[in-house]
C-alpha cells in the first residue's frame, strides 16, 4: 500500500529559488502560508546507502538545531513539515528579508548601521554557542535579516535569523565554538573587502556577550595561528 | 462558518474544521467516534492555539497513510496523535481528544470535493452552537498549552506560541 511522497510533485511546480550544491530551495504555499522548501538531493559520486544516511542527518540536524535555537530565543524559520521520504523541509518564509551578505554589500562603508548589526551578529552568536549548538557553515549569507516592509532599517533583536543548519551539531567544546568563528572570519572578509575592523566589532560583541568567550577566542587565536603557519608551508 | 482548506501536497483532499460551543452530547460523540461511527477527529479546543495547528497534523496524517507510516490505526486518530508533542499515544487521546463533560469540541473532516453532506451529517451530529472556527483562539487554555509543549517565555520573545507549539508538532519524531 505504501506509496511515494508527493513532496516531488508540488515542486515541480514551485518557484526555484536557489539550486546549491546539497539543496534545491523553492518558494510555494503550504496550507495557505508563504513556504520555502529545502529540498536535498543525492550525490551520484556517493555511495547509495551512505548517501542517504548522511542527507537524512542532515536533514535531522537542521531540524533539531532550529527547535533548540528557537527554544532560547535566537530566531529561526519556524518548521511547519518535514518530509523524511524525499529529505525536504517546510519552512516559514522570513518574507521582506534580506541576507546579511545583501545587506551589508548595498550599505556604503562606515555606515553607523553597519555597526549596530554586526554587533547584533555578535550577540546572537554568543546566545547560539552559549546553547552549545555549532553552526558548522556561519557565513553571512547564512543570516537573514527582516527588512521594514517599506524600506531597509533593520529593526529589533530577533529580526536577525539564523538558516542553513545542515551542518551543525551540539557541542560544549571551546576549540568547536572557536573553529566556527573562525569559518565565519575566512566567510566575512573574502566576501565583504576591507571589513577587518567591523569583524573586530563583532568579536567584541561577542566577547562581551558570552559568559564563555576567552576560552573560545584564545582557541580562536589558535586556530588563525595554526592556519597562517599552513598557508606559509604550502 | 466552518474553515475548508485544501492540501497543497494532497491537492484531492481538502481539510474542513468545525468547531461547535455549548455542546450537550460529549460522552455520546466520543462514544460514536470509538465506534468508529463519526467520520472525523474530535478534538478538545480549549488545547488548540489555532486553526493552522490542525491544519499542520492533518497534513502530516496524510503523508503518512499515503507513505504507510502511520503510528495509529486511522487517519483520524493519527490526526489527534500528531497534535501532540510525545510519542504517547493513549496521553496524546487523553489530552486532545474530548471527554465526557467537555462543552466544547472542534470537529475535523478530511475529504474530497464537496464537504456539504459531510457537513449537514457532523452538525446534526452534535447537540450544541457552531461558531465560527477563528473562535477557537478564544478557548485556547494557553497555560495549559505551554506546560505540556514546554513552551518557555524566551522562546515567545522570537515568535508566537503557535509558532512553538507547531515546530514540535513537525519534528518531535526525530526529537
Ligand atoms: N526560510 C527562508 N526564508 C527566506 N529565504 C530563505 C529561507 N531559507 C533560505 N532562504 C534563502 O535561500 C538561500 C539558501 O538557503 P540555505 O542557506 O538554507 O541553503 P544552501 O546554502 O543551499 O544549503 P546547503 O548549505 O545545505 O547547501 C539563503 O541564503 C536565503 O537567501
Ligand atoms: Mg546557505
Amino acid at each position: 500500500m505504501a506509496q511515494k511522497s508527493c513532496t516531488p510533485e508540488l515542486l515541480s511546480g514551485a518557484e526555484l529559488m536557489k539550486q546549491g550544491a546539497e539543496a534545491r530551495l523553492y518558494r510555494t504555499r503550504f496550507l495557505g502560508k508563504p513556504t520555502v522548501v529545502k529540498q536535498r538531493f543525492p550525490k551520484r559520486y556517493r555511495h547509495p546507502v551512505l548517501d542517504e544516511k548522511l542527507t537524512h542527518r542532515r536533514t535531522t540536524q537542521e531540524v533539531r538545531s532550529i527547535l533548540r535555537c528557537r527554544k532560547a530565543g535566537i530566531s529561526a524559520p519556524v518548521v511547519y513539515f518535514v518530509d523524511y521520504a524525499s529529505h525536504c523541509i517546510f519552512l516559514e518564509d522570513i518574507v521582506s528579508s534580506s541576507t546579511v551578505r545583501d545587506y551589508i554589500a548595498s550599505c556604503p562603508d562606515q555606515d553607523q548601521d553597519l555597526d549596530l548589526l554586526v554587533q547584533k551578529v555578535g550577540r546572537i552568536l554568543a546566545r547560539m554557542h552559549d546553547e552549545d549548538v555549532i553552526h558548522g557553515d556561519l557565513t553571512t549569507s547564512n543570516m537573514l535579516l527582516r527588512l521594514h516592509p517599506d524600506g531597509t532599517k533593520p529593526r529589533h533583536e530577533p529580526d536577525l535569523v539564523l538558516i542553513d543548519f545542515g551542518l551543525s551539531y551540539i557541542s560544549a567544546l571551546p576549540e568547536d565554538k572557536g573553529v566556527d568563528l573562525y569559518v565565519l572570519e575566512k566567510a566575512f572578509l573574502s566576501t565583504h573587502p576591507n571589513t577587518e575592523a567591523l569583524f573586530q566589532t563583532l568579536l567584541h560583541s561577542y566577547t562581551a556577550a558570552s559568559n564563555k568567550s576567552n576560552a573560545v577566542i584564545k582557541k580562536l587565536d589558535e586556530v588563525r595561528l595554526r592556519g597562517r603557519k599552513r598557508s606559509m608551508v604550502g | 462558518m466552518h474553515l475548508t482548506q485544501k492540501l497543497e501536497l494532497f491537492p484531492d483532499h481538502s481539510v474542513t474544521q468545525i468547531l461547535f460551543k455549548d455542546v450537550k452530547n460529549a460522552a455520546e460523540l466520543r462514544q460514536s467516534a470509538v465506534e468508529g461511527k463519526i467520520n472525523g477527529a474530535l478534538i478538545n479546543p480549549t488545547m488548540l492555539v489555532g486553526p493552522f495547528q490542525v491544519l499542520v497534523a492533518a497534513n502530516k496524517a496524510v503523508h503518512l497513510q499515503k507513505t504507510g507510516k502511520m503510528k495509529t490505526r486511522s487517519l483520524y486518530s493519527e490526526i489527534i496523535f500528531n497534535l501532540s508533542p510525545n510519542n504517547n499515544i493513549s496521553e496524546a487521546f487523553k489530552r486532545f481528544g474530548i471527554s465526557d463533560g467537555d462543552d466544547s469540541v472542534m470537529v475535523v473532516l478530511v475529504h474530497n470535493q464537496d464537504e456539504s453532506q459531510l457537513l449537514s451529517d457532523v452538525t446534526n451530529k452534535v447537540n450544541g452552537r457552531q461558531v465560527p472556527v477563528e473562535d477557537v483562539s478564544s478557548l485556547s487554555d494557553a497555560a495549559k498549552i505551554k506546560k505540556l509543549y514546554k513552551v518557555t517565555p524566551q522562546e515567545e520573545v522570537c515568535g508566537t506560541l503557535l509558532d512553538a507549539v507547531v515546530c514540535r508538532m513537525a519534528t518531535k519524531d526525530v526529537m
